[in-house]
């Protein structure tokens, strides 16, 4: 199945390289040259020589990286660089601020890498384009049908309520959101509705570079500041729900913010109380019509249930596969 | 004529609601609602069976044909079903996920899905099961189907427990909890307990044998030192190294319990024969040890109980053939009266049950021997003698103590030597490498947290052969999804591991991890919810590293 990949990518050890940008996608491990396609750090990874990514990656990537002094390449949504007869396309993936999906193409072929994508269209994040490919190599995080999310409208009316209700009860709302990208989308969404929040020092840093894209947080301060009053809501990474930060909050309404959040299992793993499917990434009806909308020929699946996904879309027809050919998980993650 | 949706989503709600009041505040909200039968069979489902535990009957509908029947009704194929299984982490929760949200056209009554629980207990084809199970699912809504399967695969996982049940039952019709308590203990049935709160009858539920009752629990002590000052109020007795089991007799006909309430009388057919011959009717708490009989004259030794590596030759073999009978014999030691001749004793001190003991003591039963001690150094020098006899360690018993059924209370302590072990659940096998490459004999295990099982090691030996072929069979039965050498296992069995320390480790969910761990024996007779919990890990990490016991 990496023959699918010809002649725009390769599979090496350090991960997808494109011999036409003599440059990684991803990659785990940092590399002389990589395409980045977002900041979060499972695609991100700190030391690379040179990065190629969009102005707000890049910026998001410093930021987090304050060492890091590479080179950078700048290149906005809806532009491209041309190389060896290759050209790199950036199109917006919707997941957070400056997240890209990269296609490559020549004149016989084309191939889009989604990246980590959703359809859905968030406050904080360009809504995803839908380019078209030959081959579509597409993340599977939820590729399976029982990941299915609410609309957004009525998951953003449910946080909001949510959040009313514990405040009104004396609660402090405890909203369990990774720092990049959520945390500031459901500040946006409590901001307009004018509930205060307060934001984990990791969401908050970050904050800095959502408003220099020309989102506004009137209603967010940093935890620094003191802890939650009454009448705000927490902002916090999940790994924070056992910490003191969250724990010593005596009347607290934890809110559990992820896709994973289906599983009622979520609701011991983050001591939650309340469970909202609420995710950066696509459910599965976004993963099939997605895959259906790129018109590709050939799909390659990674990412989460790979396997499964690819299975489904055989079933249906297409010509897919899982871009590894082992399951990625191990009897660690069955949890 | 009242609908299943009303529990399904009456226990829904129980889930999500936080505390224990809350729970049983939702439970009696919906009880209240019902009366009569239809009372009788809802408490029974709200408690997460769909029978009184007298009956003894099990839905037994096998991962695969409830798979097959949610295959059909949803359309997805099988192996995207045992995925979806898998990541959500229960079947039942899946197929919620995965049936449409429309309403069902023939909904059924609370009545209907009684009938239909017992249907799936008479039926013995597998193709059949499947086929009506086809049936509830087309007439399911997802959270009826969620309860249903939950129900059916004998987890609910909601936070609330038949106790819980038995506190919404006494709230919904103002009756006392403790009588409520006593009446379900008594009946063996928590639906039938219901409907007499509500008719305000309880006084007249009496007692009845061969249903399982919960097990009085001992707290640990760690030394002599800890119960000095009240040592003149507890008789002392050995804490035998067996499986615990509460032995009921009448008539001709006997019941051997064990602590996870399942029946053990056919694995131990020379102790029903021999507690058949004793007079009248008794419930005894005892437990079942090998037995090493009297050697002859040029051997040394005593008769006694023998160690519990010999009785787990014993255990889970339905009928043990004669040559292992002969082997190893099992008897049965007596330590406690519960009931006797038409009375119950539960609530009488432990004082006048020893009395009722004895008195079958005299006629063949073999019973404990009970001691007195007066200082901590008696204390000392018992449990010293108790170690030179095989034993575990000691218990001590509260003279004026009640029989508190099911309940782990300081009327009862127990003195064991310290090891370091925990007893853990088994969550997924895989294949060994080398001499044991195609059995499955490295198991990853997990502990409980609130309602869910977290990892905490692996374990790649310490059984024989012939238990990883006998275990990995049964692996094979309870795979709930398989990853290459992988296989995801139903949280069922019990292991008890031995390890040298514990660590904080991010590789596993718990967050610790034990080093060196190696499976010191099965435990055949525990279930997945006597199994340790991560709070018990935390104290003994905190205890192991003498850093500062964490708050509980």
């Amino acid at each position: 199945m990496t023959d699918w990949l010809r002649p725009f990518l390769e599979l090496r050890p350090e991960g997808l390289y494109s011999p036409a940008f003599d440059a990684y996608l991803d990659p785990a491990v940092p590399t002389r040259r990589a395409i980045l396609s977002h900041a979060h750090s499972d695609h991100a990874v700190a030391g690379h020589e040179e990065i190629w990514a969009t102005p707000e990656t890049i910026r998001l990537y410093r930021r987090r990286n304050p060492e890091w002094s590479g080179a950078a390449e700048e290149i906005a949504l809806g532009d491209h660089r041309e190389r060896l007869g290759v050209l790199l396309g950036a199109f917006s993936s919707g997941h957070i601020l400056g997240s890209a999906q990269w296609r490559f193409s020549n004149s016989d072929s084309s191939l889009l890498y989604t990246g980590d994508f959703k359809r859905r269209v968030g406050r904080t994040a360009l809504p995803a384009q839908t380019p078209q490919a030959r081959v579509l190599l597409t993340e599977s995080t939820f590729g399976l049908p029982v990941f299915h999310f609410p609309a957004r409208e009525v998951l953003e009316a449910r946080i909001v309520e949510v959040c009313r209700e514990a405040i009104a009860q004396g609660e402090t709302p405890v909203l369990l959101a990774y720092a990049l990208g959520k945390a500031q989308e459901v500040a946006a969404i409590l901001s307009n509705a004018r509930i205060p929040t307060v934001l984990h020092g990791a969401a908050w840093k970050l904050l800095a570079e959502y408003e220099a894209a020309g989102y506004s947080f009137p209603l967010s301060r940093a935890y620094e500041s003191g802890p939650p009053r009454p009448g705000e809501a927490l902002i916090a990474p999940p790994r924070c729900a056992r910490t003191p930060m969250v724990q010593k909050l005596k009347k607290r309404r934890i809110v559990y913010l992820s896709g994973w959040a289906v599983r009622a299992a979520s609701r011991a793993d983050f001591d939650a109380d309340v469970l909202v499917p609420f995710s950066d990434h696509a459910d599965f009806p976004e993963l099939l019509s997605h895959s259906a909308e790129v018109r590709p020929d050939r799909v390659l699946t990674h990412h989460g249930y790979a396997r499964d996904f690819a299975r489904i879309l055989q079933g249906r027809g297409v010509d897919a596969q899982a871009l590894a050919e082992v399951s990625e998980r191990s009897a660690e993650d069955l949890d | 004529m009242t609908e299943y949706r009303l529990l399904a989503e009456t226990l829904e709600a129980v889930a999500q609601s936080r505390g224990k009041l809350a729970k049983i505040a939702r439970l009696a909200q919906t009880l209240r609602l019902l009366e009569g039968e239809e009372l009788v069979l809802a408490a029974r489902l709200l408690s997460g069976s769909p029978f009184a535990e007298w009956e003894e009957t099990v839905t037994s509908a096998g991962w695969a044909t409830v798979a097959r029947a949610a295959a059909a009704v949803t359309g997805w194929d099988l192996d995207t079903l045992g995925a979806c299984a898998v990541a959500i982490g229960d079947l039942g929760e899946a197929v919620s996920l995965l049936l449409p949200e429309a309403p069902a056209l023939a909904e059924m009554t609370i009545g209907e899905t009684d009938l239909l629980f017992r249907r799936l207990a008479t039926l013995r084809k597998a193709i059949e099961k499947q086929a009506l199970l086809d049936e509830v699912l087309r007439r399911s809504t997802p959270v009826e189907a969620k309860y249903f399967l939950k129900t059916l695969s004998g987890g609910l996982r909601i936070g609330a427990d038949v106790t819980t049940v038995e506190e919404g039952v006494a709230q919904a019709f103002g009756a006392d909890r403790e009588a409520v308590a006593r009446a379900h203990r008594d009946s063996g049935d928590i639906g039938q307990t219901a409907r007499a709160a509500r008719e305000g009858t309880l006084s007249q539920i009496g007692f009845r044998l061969f249903h399982p009752i919960g097990f009085m629990l001992a707290s640990p002590i760690e030394d002599a030192e800890e119960v000095a000052q009240e040592l003149p109020f507890f008789a002392v007795e050995d804490k035998f190294d067996g499986i615990r089991a509460h032995a009921h007799k009448e008539g001709g006909r006997v019941e051997l319990f064990s602590r996870t309430l399942d029946s053990v009388t056919e694995q131990f057919p020379e102790i029903a024969a021999s507690l058949a011959l004793l007079p009248g009717s008794f419930l005894v708490d005892g437990e079942i040890v090998a037995w090493r009989a009297k050697p002859s004259e040029a051997e040394t030794g005593k008769e006694g109980p023998d160690s519990f590596f010999k009785l787990q030759r014993r255990l889970g073999r339905k009928a043990p053939e004669p040559a292992l009978l002969a082997e190893i014999p099992s008897a049965f030691i007596g330590y406690d009266c519960l009931y006797r001749n038409g009375e119950a004793l539960f609530e009488m001190p432990w004082e006048d049950r020893r009395r009722s003991l004895e008195e079958l003591g005299r006629v063949g039963l073999r019973v404990s021997e009970v001691f007195s001690v007066a200082t901590s150094e008696q204390l000392e020098e018992r449990f010293a003698a108790a170690r030179e006899r095989g034993n575990e360690g000691l218990v001590l018993k509260q003279r004026d103590s009640l029989y508190q059924a099911g309940k782990r209370g300081r009327a009862w302590r127990k003195w064991k030597k310290a090891t370091a072990t925990l007893d853990v659940v088994v969550t997924a096998v895989q294949q060994g490498n080398g001499k044991r490459a195609g059995m499955l004999s490295d198991y990853t295990f997990a502990v409980r947290s609130g309602d869910e099982f977290v990892n905490i090691g692996k374990a790649y030996s310490g059984l024989t052969d012939e238990e990883i072929r006998t275990m990995g069979a049964h692996f094979r039965k309870i795979t709930t999804a398989r990853y290459g050498p992988v296989r995801a296992v139903a949280p069922e069995v019990v292991l008890e591991v031995a390890f040298d320390t514990i660590q904080k480790s991010s590789r596993h969910k718990s967050g610790f991890a034990l080093r060196f761990p190696r499976i010191a024996r099965l435990r055949p007779d525990k279930g997945p919810a006597d199994a340790n919990t991560l709070d018990d890990v935390r104290a003994l990490y905190a205890r192991l590293t003498g850093s500062a016991a964490p708050s509980e």
